[in-house]
């Protein structure tokens, strides 16, 4: 039931939060972070939690979008609005024929394997020469409008993540959803239902190339500035962790864990003990709550299905059980 | 053209070492080990710290003390009848993030190298420090006991039958679980020796062990996870490769090179399998 109301939940709290906040930067500027790094969580959750998909490239689609919108806008003086379509759909683009590519491929190897080509995405974005600005990366990137304020890009950015709470969460309640949990679950049976397995996670996969790309164009905007190694390796990583810690499962699961993380990144002490905490933590949540912290909320669905014993537990996308 | 290739089977050898490990925790437990790099790292930094042939026994100590931890979670993860191999996997990558801030706050940011060798041999026409005879001996060395273990002994075979089928080795009264730890353990002397042959290569510094899993699975993973040979041979194979491409391209297109040289691999890999429905 809660997923349904993903949207409005995100909705009624980020704007509780900004409303709390007021115009304190160093707050506006933790939680802008915080709805970019929920943005590319989410790619991960759709890819990862309901796909089954382990992309460690989701940071790499990042850097596509965001790259695509700075040398558009800082270059050829393109209004930032034109440019969000770019964003989103060059990565996504991108990611059609590589998905084509690795979905064959074994879980494990196909995680590999997008390692190995965010590596080869950020060789590349180095070695650009004056197209992308070298090791030193792009500056001057605009804002997105004149009158641009750390609380109306708060508000932008939240509002980015509404959308594709909304969008992501209606899509799992449609025919397609169910189909991409049974291929998580059960290729062989989706192959049954009459699912096409690899043109559907192809399709999973491009979705979150592009919701990465739109997380890369806001990031590019906020900062003005980006490098290479700005959605690096363990940035994807990073995204991956939130998205687990959260519950990848769930729909809100990655904003949720983008929340804590982020927080709990930011209020620990000392530089350089703090991976020990980060770590730590992660290992813990993973032994303690296997399914995220939110993982919860689908505990509960599951139970009477298991008990009748007619469906196995994963299966069940949310209508069927209920 | 022949310097450039011993030049890779030494650069090579170094990825080997890290690609055994990694394969044979493949072979006995069928999950990765990401963490194994920071094994390697921390054995390293130990074994400088503590100096001398006691500091090498304390360095790979403690690459077997950290993997223990990594094996007691696999574990915890197992008693959450979570069979899901990415979930360790993904531990794996927070217990490399755990080590790396450790060695970070305990052994600072410089990097650490020692270099006992002063004079060079002379391979048709390279220099070749007599390290890398070293590395290549103790490769093979540590090669020939791995594959003893796991083809020649009870234990190996044990293991090799926990990996294919747990519920089987089970019924046959195999202890799985113990099996699991021990093959984590084992890694991590392995990796613990791998990483105090680098320290006496190349050095390490806290944040190389990343850099070191991710050579090391490169190597191990091109000519298929399934042989602990076949890991150190793909090591040689990517050495060679990057020695070449270093040496004959522009420098920016050369560290591109060995990545989509394993990426082919692995797509290739992927389409010769003619299995249209699940995913193996």
């Amino acid at each position: 039931m809660i997923e349904k109301w993903s949207a409005l939940i995100v909705l009624v709290l980020a704007v509780l939060a900004a409303i709390g906040m007021g115009s304190n930067a160093a707050w506006l500027g933790t939680s802008t972070l915080i709805a970019i790094y929920s943005l590319l969580a989410l790619s991960v959750g759709i890819t990862y939690g309901q796909a089954g998909i382990l992309s460690v490239a989701q940071g790499a689609f990042a850097s596509m979008g965001a790259y695509a919108t700075g040398i558009l806008t800082a270059r050829y003086g393109i209004s930032p609005f034109l440019t969000l379509p770019v964003s989103v759909l060059l990565p996504a683009l991108v990611a059609l024929p590589l998905a084509r590519l690795v979905s064959p491929l074994s879980p494990l190897v196909l995680a590999i394997a997008t390692l190995m080509f965010a590596t080869i995405v950020e060789i590349l974005l180095r070695g650009g020469g004056d197209l992308t600005g070298g090791y030193i990366g792009l500056s001057g990137i605009p804002p997105l409008f004149d009158a641009q304020t750390p609380v109306t890009f708060n508000l932008i950015a939240w509002f980015a993540v509404v959308v594709v709470v909304f969008l992501y969460a209606n899509l799992m309640n449609s025919a397609w959803g169910r189909a991409i949990n049974t291929v998580r679950h059960d290729p062989m049976r989706a192959v049954a239902d009459g699912t096409n397995v690899t043109r559907l996670q192809s399709l999973v996969f491009t979705l979150g190339a592009g919701m990465a790309g739109l997380a890369g164009w806001l990031y590019a905007h906020q900062l003005s500035f980006i490098s290479p190694d700005l959605f690096g390796i363990p940035v994807s990583i990073n995204a991956i962790l939130m998205a687990v810690v959260g519950g990848a499962g769930v729909i809100l699961g990655p904003v949720a864990g983008a929340v804590v993380l982020s927080f709990f990144y930011e209020f620990l002490p000392g530089q350089e003990s703090r991976g020990m905490f980060y770590g730590a933590a992660l290992i813990l949540t993973l032994v303690v709550a296997p399914s995220g912290l939110l993982g919860f909320t689908r505990f509960r669905r599951r139970s009477p299905a298991v008990r009748r014993g007619a469906v196995s537990a994963g299966a069940v996308p949310g209508k069927v059980a209920s | 053209m022949v310097d450039f290739i011993i030049l890779g089977i030494v650069v090579g050898v170094s990825y080997g070492l890290l690609a055994l490990p990694l394969s044979l925790l493949f072979i006995a437990t069928g999950t990765v080990d990401f963490a194994l790099g920071a094994y390697a790292v921390l054995a390293g930094l130990v074994c400088f710290v503590v100096g001398g042939p006691l500091g090498m026994v304390a360095g790979i100590l403690s690459a077997v003390l950290a993997a223990s931890l990594v094996g007691l979670v696999s574990r915890l993860l197992d008693h959450n009848r979570r069979s899901d191999h990415l979930t360790l996997v993904l531990a794996s990558f927070g217990f490399a993030i755990f080590l790396e801030s450790f060695v970070l706050s305990t052994f600072g940011e410089q990097p650490y190298v020692r270099q006992p060798f002063t004079d060079y041999w002379d391979i048709l026409g390279t220099r070749v420090s007599p390290q890398a005879g070293v590395n290549l001996a103790a490769a093979l060395v540590v090669l020939a006991v791995t594959f003893g273990l796991l083809y020649a002994t009870p234990v190996g075979r044990m293991m090799r039958a926990s990996a294919i089928n747990p519920r089987g080795a089970t019924l046959a009264g195999i202890p799985v679980h113990i099996m699991r730890a021990s093959t984590f353990v084992f890694a991590g002397l392995l990796a613990g020796i791998a990483g105090v042959l680098h320290l006496y290569t190349s050095g390490l510094s806290y944040s190389s062990g990343m850099h070191l899993a991710l050579s090391g699975f490169g190597a191990a993973i091109i000519f298929g996870l399934k042989s602990p040979l076949r890991a150190f041979l793909g090591g040689i194979a990517i050495g060679v490769v990057e020695s070449l491409s270093n040496g004959y391209l522009p420098s920016h297109v050369a560290t591109v090179v060995p990545l989509f040289f394993i990426f082919g691999i692995l797509i290739l890999q992927g389409t010769s399998r003619t299995f249209s429905g699940g995913r193996a």
